[in-house]
């Protein structure tokens, strides 16, 4: 099935085995009730790994059944971490998630050489899924939060991530814009030749299973009458599942505009570890929280 | 369309013109054989600028003295300025290298307020080849001339190859970028050049061709190999001007065809205001006729 909608990720994994949770530190009424809510949708199992009288007193709180969690005591956050992390590489869990514990925590237990999640030589960045009602399908884009300033190799590998999470919403041959701020290929502008050699790359299929087509104006990638009139004809053009944003400014600012000024939803998810990893900011709302969640489930 | 360099010196010879060649230190006696040749085929009209005594004396003896102009100036440096001077003033349309070092020829061109080179423009060398198992001419940059040319020069290339194959008649030329390989490589700096300028061509930023690389000389030049490895390529396996990567690769290039593969060539500086020609003397009688049959093609309308 492919999905449009973010809600359909409900459906779909109403239908799959359960994917099994592990919240690092997840002793917060954000996450808790985060969790409570994915678990009482049926999208999948959780366990919260933390302090235990702290997260039986917020079930306590919000009247939430403890019981449909799986809770594993450990009082000191940086400790939990470090234990969430280690559950998944016994295969006791299949997608990590982010509580209390501070980003630069998390990451590092992510990150930890010997006993973290990633493989050798991979690249950890972000992937922001958002529906909009003025675009007729999703729009996964990257990296808006973690790798500030992406070089070639690193805008080959996010374009690959956001290839592989449209793929994983049954978005098959995905339309890939890659943002610049014009069509014009511009040597000196580093966002413009990048996008071109991309492009060339995904040509000669050293990028599989996706169109892809840049350096394209946002304007562009959005609304094919714009490309037309720029004498620009891409099937990418108006059509685009995912866009690849040179620098974390230009994606940040975009993800923030389209939510804040045009009623958008997101879910967004860690990816370049063994198992996606969830990262919500408390500023998200209640939908996005979930929404993140079900996404690392159909990812993991 | 011509697809072959004795079409070349017929459309030369048909137009009916006399293109009027100045020649800088002619006293060589192969330069003077192939000028002569096409000074008795009707489309040229030389200006021997050198040393007149010698001159004469390699002049054949049933040679009409009244076909050609010649200057006595004994300097070779002189004489180069002089020839530039006529072709700058429009007495002259080609100016041609005699026998004199490179470095003083090209100076004399180069030259900022008395040369040939319009400010900032890029001077570069297309040669066409002929080669019996190629089916039309092959383009070919920078056989002589742009060491390691950088973005800009490589964009310069593509015009001057895509502007000479169009004056034979090829209205939208196939350009091949050329490497080793196909895929683009950041261990291979070219390929990257590469993907930026098949984006420039796609966009109208290169304009009247179609632009295709990183390929390799088989997928570039023939159907097969690329439907073998399963590439799609705008060009088709059917390229007409091949850009290389540095001057090492294309001189070889060309070179190894003129010694194994029976080929020809007509070759020509670009980016001066008149045709310029420079030949090597290593290259056969026919090749050198070739390049000024082509420097009259290219003179037109200029």
């Amino acid at each position: 099935m492919q999905i449009s909608k973010l809600d359909q990720m409900f459906d779909v994994l109403a239908t799959r085995p359960k994917k099994r949770m592990i919240a690092a530190w997840g002793v917060d009424s954000h996450t808790i009730l985060a969790a409570y809510m994915a678990v009482e949708k049926e999208l999948i199992e959780a366990t919260l790994v933390g302090d235990e009288k702290k997260i039986l007193s917020v079930c306590k709180e919000h009247n939430l059944d403890c019981s449909k969690f799986n809770i594993v005591h450990c009082p000191v956050d940086i400790k939990s971490a470090s234990l969430a992390v280690e559950m998944i590489n016994k295969g006791k869990g299949d997608f990590l998630m982010k509580g209390l514990i501070s980003t630069d925590r998390y990451m590092k237990a992510i990150l930890n050489k010997e006993c973290g999640l990633m493989d050798p030589g991979a690249i950890l960045s972000h992937v922001t899924v958002t529906e909009s009602k003025h675009y007729h399908k999703l729009l996964i884009v990257g990296d808006v939060a973690i790798i500030p300033l992406p070089d070639l190799n690193q805008k080959i590998a996010i374009t690959n991530y956001l290839i592989r999470t449209a793929n994983l919403l049954g978005i098959e041959n995905p339309k890939v814009g890659l943002l610049s701020a014009s069509e014009q290929t511009l040597p000196k502008i580093t966002s413009s030749a990048d996008a071109a050699i991309i492009a060339k790359m995904a040509q000669r299929g050293q990028i599989k299973g996706a169109i892809v087509e840049g350096p394209l104006g946002l304007d562009m990638i959005l609304d094919r009458e714009s490309a037309l009139i720029k004498g620009v004809d891409s099937p990418v053009c108006g059509d685009a599942d995912c866009i690849l944003f040179p620098n974390i400014e230009s994606g940040n600012t975009f993800y923030k505009t389209i939510i804040k000024l045009a009623k958008s939803e997101l879910g967004a998810i860690v990816m370049g570890a063994r198992v996606p990893c969830v990262l919500t900011s408390r500023g998200d709302s209640e939908c996005s929280k979930l929404y993140s969640i079900a996404l690392a489930a159909m990812l993991a | 369309m011509i697809t072959k360099l004795t079409e070349l010196a017929e459309k030369a010879i048909n137009s009916g013109k006399k293109t009027r060649i100045a020649v800088a230190v002619a006293e060589d006696n192969n330069t003077i054989n192939a000028i002569l040749k096409a000074t008795n085929n009707g489309f040229v009209s030389p200006i021997l600028i050198g040393n007149k005594d010698k001159i004469t004396a390699l002049l054949p003896a049933d040679i009409d003295s009244n076909k050609l102009q010649i200057m006595n100036i004994t300097d070779p440096a002189m004489a180069v300025k002089e020839a530039v001077r006529m072709v700058r003033n429009n007495e002259a349309d080609v100016l041609m290298k005699g026998l004199v070092g490179t470095e003083t020829f090209l100076k004399a061109v180069l030259d900022k307020e008395k040369g040939l080179l319009p400010p900032k423009a890029v001077m570069s060398y297309t040669c066409a080849l002929e080669i019996p198992k190629y089916h039309k001419l092959l383009f070919v940059s920078d056989t002589a001339v742009l060491i390691n040319p950088d973005l800009n020069q490589k964009i310069a290339m593509i015009n001057y190859s895509v502007a000479m194959a169009r004056k034979f008649g090829i209205e939208k030329p196939k350009v091949a970028l050329i490497s080793a390989t196909e895929k683009v490589s950041p261990s291979m700096p070219e390929t990257l050049e590469y993907s930026l300028l098949c984006k420039m061509a796609e966009r109208g930023q290169i304009k009247n061709c179609l632009v295709d690389g990183p390929l390799d000389i088989f997928l570039a030049c023939d159907p097969t190999s690329l439907s073998i490895k399963g590439i799609q390529s705008s060009l088709e396996g059917d390229a007409d001007i091949l850009i290389f990567p540095n001057l090492e690769s294309a001189n070889s290039f060309y070179k190894g065809l003129m010694l194994f593969g029976e080929g020809e060539l007509a070759g020509l500086i670009c980016g001066t205001t008149k045709p310029v020609i420079v030949m090597s003397r290593s290259e056969s009688e026919n090749s050198k006729y070739y390049c000024i049959a082509l420097s009259c093609l290219m003179a037109e309308g200029k």
